[in-house]
């Protein structure tokens, strides 16, 4: 088989671009040779390639250490973060069970009761169980690829200062007595009515999470798809790999839609602008639309990451690879999916038609066929292997029980009818922590106990988690169990207090005390991970797993892997023999720092071939002030302080410039590198085999999916009222828009242009094509906001639309020119030249999907109000 | 095993491809849901063109989702070697396992659409 056999890399390159762009490609030989692979290496030399690599992927000494960007170090950060968020956003479901422990209780008053149990959902979703994936995501998805790093890893060390502020600023509205109050949903009118700054606080601080959360989706889709190591192909890559992948794909799309909700939520907020009043033609429902777009699929968002860490603890207490790989690739992906076609079931008795709760009601129904697969998967893995009963093993365990009665409890209330009785009673509240605990906390537990060895070289202790695991267990079913009954007995969730005498005071009591033993159980868990533990590990695989990970070095040492290997199994540790020795002993892929650079290995998307070695960036301080300016320009407008918020934003825009200019896309001493095993891999490339390419590629995904739910959220209206737009309504300006979309297409256009003529070292004309298309895009911008000049965006939601659309295309194009002016200002002074113009080429594909949100608005401002 | 030569050509290294057919039924899903949500709104009560319309829309989806089925089942060429492991690290290997995840979500998928139309031959109602 031609692709077994080793031979020069040239001969076999698939890339179908490469005679159009002269694109650089990899030479010599690939796959390496037997003869390579045992080849002996110099013990001197080796130890020269290990004390630079050593050197250069170094954390920074003293208090610059939290300058760092190692995935390493963001990772722990990212996750001990996103506990404690946990463990204040438990304490808070404690406090509230007290509260409800006997009747009539005054333990609180009503107004902080609202403003916890706000906060214990918000918390426990944006907080903890999001945040938590991405943060073991980048803590661990290298090492299971066998790369030094991710692609981005400023961007990760950005995303977690983001995460971080953004944090501690709705937290910490409770102590200030003005935590929002709406519930985790914020359902207007309610909370549009609300005269505190509540709903603003969790609008915009959860915004600015929302936008790391993306920000970390896309780091780990291309770390996924690009940053493998040479010779995993897509059917070897680890399970872990595929479920990041597909969670990271569903984040796109399932984020984008609040963000676009929270945009309209905020505008009425602030600007009156009235998409949710119905007294002026808005809806209320457009926002549960648009929250549960995204807020069932984030179940899943949360469900798949721990399923992923059981998949990983499964194969290794069985010892032996899972049975149906491809059955668990087949529900990941499906479950994908589907997970996307149940929103409306959270909406059951808001009075939809009968047949469009049907459909939700069926795709709630057949979300359960991969989401079994994958249980039945795991089931059959453990019968088919000899299992050990590790700890982590029994936390799975735990996990699957609890799943799979909220599960059962699932396909009741996705039944219409029966939810029209138990909707927004304790029977949901219990049903939803069955499948949380079950889903997320149980295996992420496991998880920890499962990796601690990999992240501390330490081991946590047996007997601990033994303790906690049946204290959590128990008390958690004490505690929700008889929840079940409780709201079939009529106890509707969200009430403080309820009057004595009912049947629910008993039931109350148990789960008050139930709650009590499970936070006992969480606490010797989390004394368990911080106690000190004494010395380092000795062995370096305690479980006898087969990935790449448990390559790992005793004590650690920050560049990941010593050398990138080649791999050829899905366990590589069970079935290379040697590998890791070889690893260790620098006799792979890049052993070595020559130039002082952080570099890592990028690969072909499916088939894992070599491509370029990528530089990737350092330590900074500035990925923590973009963090800071950028939670100014999302904190600031809380409190309608509008001067300080735009000076922070274009501060934050500022920073990410210069982080961008500084240390990306530089320019290299030499076109290529040799890595080793008789490779030479380019050290810059452009268009679709840079990972930067991907990263704007993903980002914009994601940016087109808000869009489109603006877009959607204009047709809602349509189809929701009758008088939309209103019969008398002005409408705007066909001229205006006219020229905006002619415009937009010529900047596109000149973009575009810039792009081929810099190419072809017309410089000159490349530079002025740039100018000019920042200028034609500023002028598109202005006449689409001409066209609607006239509209009053307080009278009635439709020219508060049309006002949307106009400004969301407007902020695109400031992105836009200020790609546009970077390459300008790459190209007069020497970052962007002819053959090294990768920012030319991200900018171009920022404005076809500029181009295409241009076009759109236009269509929907100018045209489609004349045909509705 | 010996196996017959296939020559490995772009669409064999394709994820979207492995993706068609779910992607038909959400696109199906949308179109159901809309054209349903359009028709109670602004037709009214009598849901028999509706109960055709999103019929039509389910025979279509399911002739593509069936049509990129067989094209999966090929790519995957169990019957050649019947392997369902594909845990090599060749060519084949890989086209095979695309193939066979991309057969099993084009079932899954046929069966997703099947339970998306039955609402409107079962419930037939706007109220």
């Amino acid at each position: 088989m031609s692709d077994a056999t080793p031979d020069d890399i040239a001969h076999h390159s698939r890339r179908r671009d490469a005679d159009k762009y002269d694109v650089r490609l990899a030479k010599g030989t690939y796959p390496p040779t037997e003869e390579m692979l045992n080849a002996p290496i110099d013990p001197e030399t080796a130890k020269a390639q290990a004390d630079r690599l050593r050197e250069v992927w170094d954390d920074p000494p003293g208090w610059r250490y939290w300058s760092a960007v190692n995935n390493s170090e963001v990772g722990v950060w990212y996750s001990m973060t996103a506990f404690g968020f946990m463990l204040i956003a438990g304490g808070l479901a404690l406090v509230m069970r007290l509260q409800l422990a006997v009747p009539d209780n005054d333990l609180i008053s009503a107004e902080r009761f609202n403003q916890f149990f706000t906060m214990h959902g918000s918390a426990m979703m944006f907080l903890f169980a999001v945040p938590m994936f991405e943060a073991v995501s980048i803590l661990l998805l290298p090492a299971f690829l066998g790369a030094r790093d991710m692609p981005f890893p400023r961007l990760s060390a950005y995303g977690y200062w983001a995460f971080l502020i953004g944090g501690i600023f709705v937290m910490g509205s409770l102590l200030f007595g003005v935590g929002p109050e709406g519930g985790w949903f914020m359902y207007p009118p309610l909370t549009t009515l609300d005269e505190g700054v509540g709903p603003d606080i969790w609008l915009l601080g959860l915004s600015f999470i929302e936008v790391a959360s993306i920000a970390a989706a896309v780091e780990l889709i291309v770390g996924t798809i690009k940053c493998r190591p040479p010779g995993m192909r897509i059917n070897l890559m680890p399970l872990y790999a595929w479920y990041v992948l597909v969670v990271g794909a569903m984040i796109l799309f399932a984020f984008p839609p609040l963000i676009a909700g929270d945009f309209l939520f905020e505008m009425q907020r602030s600007f009156d602008w009235p998409f949710f009043d119905p007294e002026r033609g808005g809806d209320p429902l457009l926002w549960q639309h648009l929250f549960w777009i995204f807020g069932h699929p984030e179940v899943y968002i949360i469900f798949l990451p721990s399923i992923a860490v059981a998949a990983m603890v499964v194969p290794a207490a069985a010892q032996r690879p899972m049975v149906g790989y491809n059955w668990i690739v087949l529900s990941a992906v499906g479950t994908g999916f589907l997970s996307f076609g149940l929103w409306v079931h959270h909406m059951f008795t808001t009075g939809l038609p009968s047949i469009s709760l049907g459909f939700f009601s069926a795709a709630s129904e057949a979300v359960v066929i991969p989401t079994g697969v994958q249980l039945f998967a795991f089931v059959a893995t453990l019968m088919a292997g000899r299992v050990k009963m590790i700890l982590p093993m029994l936390w799975i365990a735990g996990a699957l029980a609890i799943f799979t009665a909220g599960g059962l409890t699932g396909v009741m209330v996705a039944l219409a009818p029966f939810d029209w009785q138990a909707h927004d009673s304790y029977f949901v509240v219990a049903h939803l922590h069955y499948t949380l605990f079950g889903g997320m906390v149980f295996p992420l537990i496991g998880g920890i106990y499962f990796f601690y060895p990999f992240i501390r070289k330490q081991k946590m202790s047996d007997r601990l988690g033994r303790i906690s695991f049946w204290l959590t267990f128990t008390g958690f079913n004490i505690c929700f169990l008889p929840m079940h009954l409780t709201g079939l007995l009529g106890m509707p969730r969200r009430v403080y207090t309820y009057p004595a005498g009912v049947g629910w005071d008993t039931l109350n009591m148990i789960s008050t005390l139930g709650s009590f033993v499970v936070a006992a159980g969480i606490l010797v868990f989390a004394w368990d991970l911080v106690r000190p533990k004494g010395k380092l590990m000795e062995e370096r695989n305690p479980w006898n797993a087969g990935s790449l990970m448990w390559a790992h070095d005793i004590p650690d040492q920050f560049w990941g892997v010593r050398s990138i290997p080649y791999v050829t199994s899905r366990n590589p540790l069970w079935d290379q023999p040697g590998i890791v020795e070889r690893m260790d002993a620098g006799g792979y892929y890049l052993p070595d720092a020559q130039e002082g650079l952080r570099e890592t290995i990028i690969t072909s998307a499916i088939d894992a071939r070599p491509q370029l070695v990528a530089r990737v960036t350092g330590p900074a301080w500035v990925t923590v002030w973009a963090a800071v300016f950028t939670g100014g320009a999302f904190i600031f407008p809380t409190f309608h302080w509008y001067p300080p918020a735009v000076v922070c934003a274009v501060l934050a825009v500022g920073c990410v410039c210069y982080w961008l200019w500084t240390s990306t896309a530089l320019i290299p001493e030499a076109p290529e590198k040799d890595v080793g095993l008789g490779l030479t891999l380019p050290t810059y490339v452009s268009g679709p085999s840079a990972p930067g390419w991907w990263g704007v590629f993903i980002t914009m995904l994601g940016d087109m999916t808000a869009f489109a739910s603006l877009v959607f959220g204009m047709f809602f209206y349509w189809t929701a009222d009758a008088d939309f737009p209103p019969p008398l309504a002005e409408h705007a300006s066909g001229a205006w828009v006219l020229a905006s979309a002619l415009l937009f297409t010529a900047g596109w256009a000149a973009t575009r242009a810039a792009r081929k003529l810099n190419r072809l070292e017309r410089i000159g004309q490349a530079r002025a094509a740039l100018g000019g298309g920042a200028a034609l895009g500023i002028s598109g911008a202005a006449a689409l906001i001409a066209s609607v000049m006239g509209l009053d965006p307080t009278s009635h939601v439709y020219p508060a639309m049309l006002w949307a659309l106009a400004v969301w295309t407007a902020v695109h194009t400031l992105g836009g020119v200020i790609m546009q002016l970077y390459c300008l200002a790459g190209s007069i002074w020497g970052k962007v030249l002819p053959h090294y113009d990768a920012p030319v080429w991200n900018t171009c594909l920022y404005w076809h999907f500029l181009l295409i949100t241009a076009l759109v608005s236009a269509l929907l401002v100018g045209v489609v109000p004349g045909v509705l | 095993m010996p196996t017959r030569p296939v020559e490995d050509l772009p669409r064999h290294r394709n994820l979207f491809l492995m993706v068609a057919a779910p992607t038909i039924w959400a696109v199906h899903f949308v179109a159901a849901y809309a054209t349903t949500a359009i028709w109670c709104e602004k037709v009214g009560a009598d849901t028999a063109g509706l109960t055709w319309l999103v019929t039509g829309y389910t025979v279509a989806a399911e002739a593509l989702i069936a049509w990129f089925g067989v094209s999966m089942w090929r790519q995957w060429d169990y019957m050649d070697d019947q392997d369902y492991i594909h845990d090599g690290a060749t060519d084949e290997d890989r086209r095979e396992f695309l193939g066979h995840a991309g057969f099993m979500l084009a079932c899954l998928s046929f069966v997703a659409v099947i339970f998306t139309t039955m609402p409107v031959w079962l419930i037939g109602s706007c109220a």
